[in-house]
């Protein structure tokens, strides 16, 4: 039962008159003389039990009878977050959450603990077999002993994070694959050991798989988007970041079979040509955010391709598409009415022209937010000028940007005053050396 | 703006601008499901907050009439109790007696925002303190015999070591 459902039973205890004072006597002694326990029903001192931590939790378990019942009630051992507590825990604090929790738990995050071995989690697989989510990110001492653990008793698991779990290989997968169903959001980020064996395993028995996240898995290749395309349907959110031997064969394969994808990263996969954007076009139609910086091949005609399909997309990082010139920006005026968030960092091509067209597009004075236009040396004041009639802009990035100038931020600051831009003007003088280096390019000041 | 009339456990009737009153689920469904006109003459009763308490939660509607609904998610609710606004950190300044009449009212009007409030602020009194400082902050009697209370600490000593 939920929380909110208890309290709400309360709530009808309480409206018949006397009901919650006999609840009170029922719980605590009648020598008890505080307040919360003579005033609140036990319902709604477990709802205040719900905001805590773990260790308040322990720390309430010892200050009387009535509540210790009421701290291990397993309400309050649902959800338990480690991150908050403290990351250099050891095995016997997991041992001791488990068998507390037990069958309760549904959602533990374990993130950053370096030290939790296959041993601790093989004793909370055993006792805590109703987990729905367990972020293990970074817990670096973990080996493939865990997962199969998982495959044994966590047969609810939908949500895993593996992220940068250096050890497990491709067994891993394979035992997921074997024990876990219901798997639907999967992060293999950085477990650089994974290969394509382990991906079609995956693909083959976690038929629910929705979300996979796996940067910087540098040994997959084709073979691992050929398993998905073939097996994974119900993908919808797909990062391949520097993936750095996938190729457009593998999206095509991809692209054909994944028509669900709404999220895909391809950022640093310098393989990929424009024979990757227009698989993605000729499939992908539902795509709302595409990263693809860094992908130096791609060029006007493969964005053409995208925007005549891919009407949804509402964020673009293009950084470092070095060969993108203002007609791509052009065509994604026309086609990409949604655009909220357009990177274009590095992008040196890319003229006043080119943001011209983004200015007057349909995205351009409602739903645009964020344009990041730094180091693109050929932009001058014009381009402010272009995006003063952009209504919803909120952030606007111009570091590096050597033609513009002071006055020109100034001009689209008084049109729209609420934008927040970042750029940077090395000071007119030399600095006084007063001990400090200044940072020639700098993320956090902003320019008045 | 029309206005509605509610009557206090101990008689007194307050006159409160309806979207004020409809922060609680419990006069808002009253008023949707029985029926009720909303230029009656005649009080809503509500037998379980006396006039003190029913002063301050109109006052705290007053100040959030404007708030978002709060979101429906209740399982997935967080944890963290530092996020209360700064009206809401001095109102609920008050004596434990009116703190805990307070969260009781809530709940029987079904004022979410107003309940995760005082419930945020009694745990926050709980958090950081030894089982020994929780008893005297809300007056709890330690029930237990010298040889359990060892053993209660035995059993929960994990969560302080590492």
């Amino acid at each position: 039962m939920t929380l909110y459902m208890t309290a709400y039973i309360a709530c009808e205890i309480y409206q018949g008159c006397n009901a919650h004072k006999c609840f009170a006597v029922v719980w605590v002694s009648a020598d008890d003389l505080s307040l919360i326990n003579q005033k609140l029903p036990k319902e709604l001192i477990l709802r205040i039990f719900s905001y805590l931590d773990v260790v308040s939790l322990c720390r309430c378990a010892q200050v009387s009878k009535a509540w210790n019942v009421l701290a291990l009630d397993g309400s309050n051992w649902q959800r338990v977050n480690l991150f908050e507590f403290q990351t250099d825990i050891e095995g016997p604090v997991v041992a001791n959450i488990s068998k507390r929790c037990g069958g309760f738990l549904k959602a533990l995050s374990l993130e950053g603990c370096k030290s939790v071995t296959d041993d601790a989690l093989k004793v909370f697989a055993e006792n805590c077999r109703n987990i729905e989510e367990l972020n293990l990110d970074d817990c670096k001492s973990i080996t493939d002993h865990t997962a199969s653990s998982l495959s044994l008793y966590s047969k609810k698991l939908t949500i895993l994070d593996l992220g940068s779990c250096t050890a497990i290989s491709d067994q891993t997968l394979k035992s997921l694959s074997d024990g876990c169903p219901l798997l639907s959001q999967l992060n293999i980020s950085w477990c650089d050991q994974i290969s394509d064996n382990g991906i079609e395993a995956l693909a083959r028995g976690c038929k629910e798989l929705k979300v996979l996240r796996c940067k910087g898995c540098v040994m997959l290749t084709d073979e691992s988007l050929l398993h998905l395309g073939l097996h994974s349907p119900k993908l919808t959110v797909l990062n391949l970041q520097a993936c750095v031997n996938i190729s457009d064969d593998g999206m095509q394969h991809l692209a054909r079979g994944c028509e669900n994808l709404r999220l895909l990263c391809l950022s640093g996969c310098a393989n990929l040509t424009d024979r990757t954007l227009i698989s993605l076009s000729n499939h992908c139609h539902k795509l709302r955010t595409l990263e693809v910086s860094s992908c130096c091949q791609f060029s006007d005609s493969g964005f053409q391709a995208l925007a005549r399909t891919c009407s949804e997309l509402r964020q673009m990082d293009l950084e470092e598409c070095v060969l993108i010139s203002d007609a791509s920006l052009s065509h994604l005026a026309i086609g990409c009415p949604k655009l909220e968030t357009l990177t274009l960092s590095h992008c040196e091509l890319i003229t006043d022209e080119g943001i011209r067209h983004i200015g007057t597009s349909a995205c351009a004075t409602e739903v645009l937010k964020v344009i990041e236009l730094d180091n693109c040396p050929l932009i001058t004041d014009a381009s402010l000028e272009h995006l003063m009639g952009c209504h919803g802009l909120q952030r606007i990035e111009l570091y590096d940007c050597q033609l513009i100038t002071r006055a020109g931020i100034r001009r689209l600051q008084s049109q729209l005053p609420t934008v927040m831009v970042h750029a940077y003007f090395a000071p007119p003088t030399p600095p006084t050396s007063d001990g400090r280096q200044r940072p020639r390019y700098c993320r956090c000041c902003s320019i008045l | 703006m029309p206005n509605i009339k509610l009557q206090s456990s101990d008689g007194e009737v307050f006159d409160v601008d309806v979207d004020v009153a409809k922060q609680s689920i419990t006069i808002k469904t009253m008023l949707e499901d029985l029926g009720m006109d909303e230029d009656d003459d005649e009080a809503i009763p509500l037998p379980n907050v006396n006039s003190a308490i029913l002063g301050k939660v109109l006052e705290w509607c007053q100040f959030h009439k404007d708030d978002p609904p709060p979101p429906e998610d209740e399982e997935n609710r967080e944890k963290r109790t530092d996020d209360l606004c700064g009206f809401d950190i001095d109102f609920l300044k008050v004596d434990q007696g009116t703190l805990f009449e307070l969260i009781l009212a809530a709940n029987y009007l079904d004022i979410k925002g107003l309940l995760d409030a005082s419930c945020k602020t009694v745990a926050n009194m709980i958090k950081g303190k030894t089982p020994e400082e929780i008893r005297k902050t809300f007056n709890i009697k330690n029930d237990f015999t010298p040889a359990e209370e060892e053993q209660v600490r035995k059993e929960n000593s994990w969560c302080e070591e590492k």
